[in-house]
C-alpha cells in the first residue's frame, strides 16, 4: 500500500462528507460535558459494585501484612509475580523474560492507579504494568492493592478528572476477572484472561 | 455477492422447528432484555444518558469530517499509523500489505463485528494467513462456518450440545458434554498457544476519541487485552461513525453501553489504546464501506449513531423468533434490517418486513435511533424500487385499495365471511395467502361489528338525537 493511494482513500471518504451529508452543523450544536448520577466514591459502594462483577476484596485484618493476605487467599499458589514493593513473591514483573515465562504464572499482584465506584473498577496502565502490557492478563489470578483514597464516584468523573486516560498508552479499566456467557447463556468468571480478581485495601 | 434476497421468512420457519433453540433463544434474549431493564432502573438519570449520547452522536455525525482529522491528528502524534479504507476490499488489501511487510502470517484476533462486514477472514485466509479468533462465540461461529448471529453474543442460536459437537471435532474434547464451564476451559486451553505464537493481533473497537486519538475496546473475555498485547503489531478496523468528540463524553456511552447489551453495568474489560506499547507497532484503519452514503441518507443517516449493544435485537419479537441466521447478513435484528439494505437493497430487501412495528426496537435503543420508522421507510422505498416481491406487492396494492374505500371494505368483509364458512381449507390457505401460513385465519362471525352498529345503535341514536331536538 503506497502512501499515495492511500491518501487517495482518505481524499475521497472526506470529499463524500463534505459533500452529501445529510445532518447539518448548525442543527446539532455540542452539548456541554454531563455527570449523572450517584458520584458516592465511598469503599462500601466500591465493594458492592467489585462483588456484583464477580471480583472478591480480601479481608485484611488490622496489621496484617498484604503478603500474608495473598497466602491466606491462595495457599496452593507456586509463581507469585509482582509489580509492587510491597511484596516480593517469587519473581518481579520487570524480571519475566517472555510470555512463556508468564503463562505459568499462578498469582500477580499489582497496584491500581484508582478505584471507580459505581462498576468496582480498577485502572492499570503500562506505568503500573511496567510495560508488561499482555502478561498481567496470562497470569491465573490477579490480586490488586487499592488506596481507599484513590476512588473515583462513577464513569463521568473518572473520566471527567482522572488524568490517566489523557497520558496512558494503554490503560484498561477491569472489573472483576474475565467472564463470558457464549454458551447457553451460563455466566462463567475465568474465560480467557485472569480466572479471578481479587482487590486489598492499602 | 449474490444479489438474491434473503429468504428471512422460510429460514425463520425452518428455525422455528427446531423447538429445543426456538424456546431456549426466545427466553434468553428476552433475559437479556430484562436484565437491561433492571439496570435502567437502578439509574434514575437514564432518559438523560440517552439523550446525551443521542445528541452526542449526531453531533459529532454532524462535524464527522472535522472530529475525523482531529482524531487522525492526534493519533499520528501518539504514533499510531492511521489508515483509510474506502470498502471492505480495500481494508483487506491493507491489512494484507501490512502483513507482508511485517512478514506476518498469523492473526489472533478479538471479535469484531467490522471485519465480518469486510469479509476479511474469507480475503486472508485462501492467501496462505492464519486467523483465529478469540473470543468465545466468534470461535465458535467460525468453527461452524457461519456468520455471527447477534452483535454481542455470536453463538446464541447455539445449545450446549451444539457446541460439544463442534469442540470434539475440533478441540477433542465430549461430544455428549452438557457443560458449558468444561467447554469454556477447552476454549481457554486451546487458545492460549495460538495467543502466545500469534505474530499480529487484530481487535475493533467500540469508540474513537477525537480529543486524544484513543481507541475503546469494550469486551468481557480478556482475550482482546491478550490479542492486542501480546504480538508486537497491532491492527485496529473501526468504521468511521465510531467517533466521539472529548474523553469526558466516554463515560455517557461506558454507562449505557452493557447495561443496555448484557444488563451488566460495565464489560469486564474496558481498555483504551492510546499509543503502541513500548517496541510494538500499532495501525488503525477507518472504514468508510457504504458509511458515507448512509450519512447523505435523509431518513437513514441517524443509524449511523448505533454503538452495537444489540438491546434492539433482544426486545424484537421477530428476531427473538427467527433466529440470527434467518436475516442472512451480518448485522442481524432490527438495526440490521436498517443499515443492511444500504450495502445491497435488492439483496436485503426482505429485513425490513421482519418486524411488527411494535416500535419496542426504538424505546430500548441507548441513542434513541427511530429504529421501527426507519424500517417503514424502508418498506416505502423498497416498494417504490419495486425491491419487494409480486405477491407481496400485489396483495398490498389490494389492500390499499380496499381500505381507501369503506364500501367497497365492507363489501369484501361480508364476503370473506361467507369465504371462511363456505370455501374448502385449500382455497384459503395456499401460496396467496401468505399470512396464513403459520396462523389461523378468524374464525367466520355472524355479524360484523359494522352491521350489528347499524341495526341497533344507529337507528335508535338517530331517534334519541330526535327527541333531544324535540325538546
Amino acid at each position: 500500500m503506497s502512501d499515495g493511494m492511500n491518501m487517495t482513500a482518505r481524499d475521497a471518504i472526506f470529499a463524500k462528507l463534505r459533500e452529501h451529508k445529510s445532518p447539518q452543523e448548525d442543527a446539532y450544536p455540542l452539548p456541554p460535558v454531563a455527570v449523572f448520577g450517584d458520584c458516592d466514591a465511598s469503599p462500601e459502594r466500591f465493594a458492592k459494585n467489585l462483588a456484583q462483577m464477580g471480583g472478591k476484596l480480601l479481608p485484611r485484618k488490622p496489621g496484617e501484612s498484604i503478603a500474608h493476605v495473598i497466602d491466606a487467599a491462595f495457599p496452593a499458589r507456586q509463581n507469585l509475580c509482582t509489580a509492587v514493593p510491597e511484596v516480593e513473591g517469587t519473581l518481579r514483573i520487570e524480571d519475566l523474560e517472555d510470555h512463556y515465562q508468564a503463562n505459568k504464572v499462578d498469582v500477580m499482584v499489582v497496584r491500581a492507579a484508582f478505584g471507580i465506584a459505581e462498576v468496582g473498577g480498577i485502572f492499570l496502565s503500562e506505568v503500573e504494568l511496567k510495560e508488561h502490557l499482555a502478561d498481567v492478563h496470562l497470569a491465573q489470578h490477579l490480586v490488586v492493592l487499592l488506596s481507599q483514597a484513590e476512588l473515583t464516584g462513577n464513569m463521568h468523573t473518572a473520566y471527567r478528572d482522572r488524568s490517566e486516560f489523557k497520558t496512558a498508552g494503554y490503560g484498561v479499566v477491569m472489573s472483576g476477572p474475565s467472564a463470558t456467557a457464549d454458551i447457553q447463556g451460563v455466566l462463567i468468571r475465568g474465560a480467557q484472561g485472569v480466572r479471578s480478581l481479587s482487590v486489598i485495601w492499602d | 455477492m449474490s444479489n438474491k434476497p434473503i429468504p428471512h421468512a422460510k429460514s425463520a420457519a425452518e428455525w422455528i422447528e427446531k423447538e429445543d433453540h426456538y424456546t431456549f433463544h426466545d427466553e434468553r434474549l428476552w433475559d437479556m432484555r430484562q436484565k437491561r431493564d433492571e439496570q435502567m432502573h437502578l439509574l434514575p438519570e437514564w432518559q438523560d444518558l440517552r439523550e446525551q449520547a443521542s445528541r452526542l452522536k449526531e453531533h459529532t455525525l454532524a462535524h464527522l469530517p472535522h472530529y475525523l482529522e482531529q482524531f487522525e491528528e492526534n493519533a499520528r502524534r501518539n504514533g499510531i499509523h492511521v489508515h483509510w479504507a474506502r470498502d471492505g476490499a480495500e481494508h483487506n488489501r491493507i491489512v494484507e500489505s501490512l502483513l507482508k511487510k511485517h512478514n506476518k502470517t498469523s492473526i489472533i484476533k478479538s471479535k469484531s463485528m467490522i471485519t465480518d462486514e469486510c469479509e476479511m477472514r474469507e480475503y486472508l485466509e485462501p492467501r496462505g494467513y492464519s486467523v483465529t479468533e478469540t473470543d468465545l462465540g466468534e470461535r465458535i461461529q467460525q468453527l461452524d462456518g457461519q456468520m455471527p448471529s447477534h452483535v454481542v453474543v455470536p453463538a446464541v442460536q447455539k445449545l450446549t450440545g451444539d457446541v460439544a459437537q463442534l469442540f470434539a471435532k475440533y478441540y477433542d474434547t465430549d461430544p455428549a458434554s452438557d457443560d458449558p464451564h468444561e467447554l469454556a476451559e477447552a476454549q481457554r486451553i486451546a487458545a492460549r498457544p495460538a495467543l502466545l505464537t500469534g505474530d499480529t493481533g487484530m481487535t475493533g473497537g467500540n469508540f474513537l476519541v477525537a480529543e486524544t486519538g484513543t481507541f475503546v475496546v469494550c469486551t468481557n473475555e480478556g482475550n482482546a487485552d491478550l490479542s492486542a498485547n501480546l504480538p508486537d503489531l497491532h491492527i485496529a478496523t473501526l468504521g468511521i461513525e465510531r467517533l466521539i468528540p472529548r474523553m469526558a463524553d466516554l463515560g455517557v456511552f461506558i454507562r449505557l453501553l452493557s447495561r443496555s447489551a448484557l444488563g451488566s453495568p460495565i464489560t469486564q474489560y474496558t481498555t483504551h489504546f492510546r499509543k503502541p506499547k513500548k517496541g510494538g507497532e500499532m495501525h488503525v484503519i477507518l472504514v468508510d464501506n457504504g458509511r458515507s452514503d448512509r450519512l447523505a441518507m435523509d431518513d437513514f443517516w441517524s443509524s449511523l449513531k448505533c454503538i452495537r449493544c444489540g438491546a434492539c435485537m433482544n426486545t424484537c419479537p421477530v428476531y427473538r423468533r427467527s433466529g440470527g441466521q434467518s436475516y442472512g447478513a451480518v448485522y442481524s435484528g432490527p438495526i440490521g434490517a436498517i443499515i443492511d439494505p444500504t450495502f445491497n437493497a435488492k439483496k436485503f430487501s426482505t429485513l425490513p418486513f421482519a418486524s411488527t412495528m411494535n416500535g419496542s426496537c426504538t424505546n430500548v435503543c441507548p441513542v434513541k435511533i427511530n429504529i421501527h420508522d426507519q424500517l417503514y421507510k424502508w418498506r416505502q422505498v423498497l416498494a417504490e424500487r419495486h425491491e419487494i416481491p409480486f405477491v407481496k406487492r400485489a396483495l398490498m396494492k389490494m389492500a390499499g385499495r380496499l381500505l381507501a374505500q369503506p364500501a367497497l371494505y365492507r363489501l369484501s368483509i361480508s364476503g370473506a365471511e361467507v369465504a371462511l364458512k363456505t370455501v374448502p381449507r385449500f382455497a384459503l390457505y395456499n401460496y396467496f395467502n401468505q399470512w396464513g401460513k403459520h396462523r389461523e385465519l378468524p374464525h367466520p362471525v355472524k355479524e360484523t361489528f359494522h352491521s350489528w352498529y347499524k341495526k341497533n345503535r344507529l337507528n335508535k341514536e338517530k331517534g334519541a338525537e330526535k327527541e333531544e331536538t324535540e325538546a
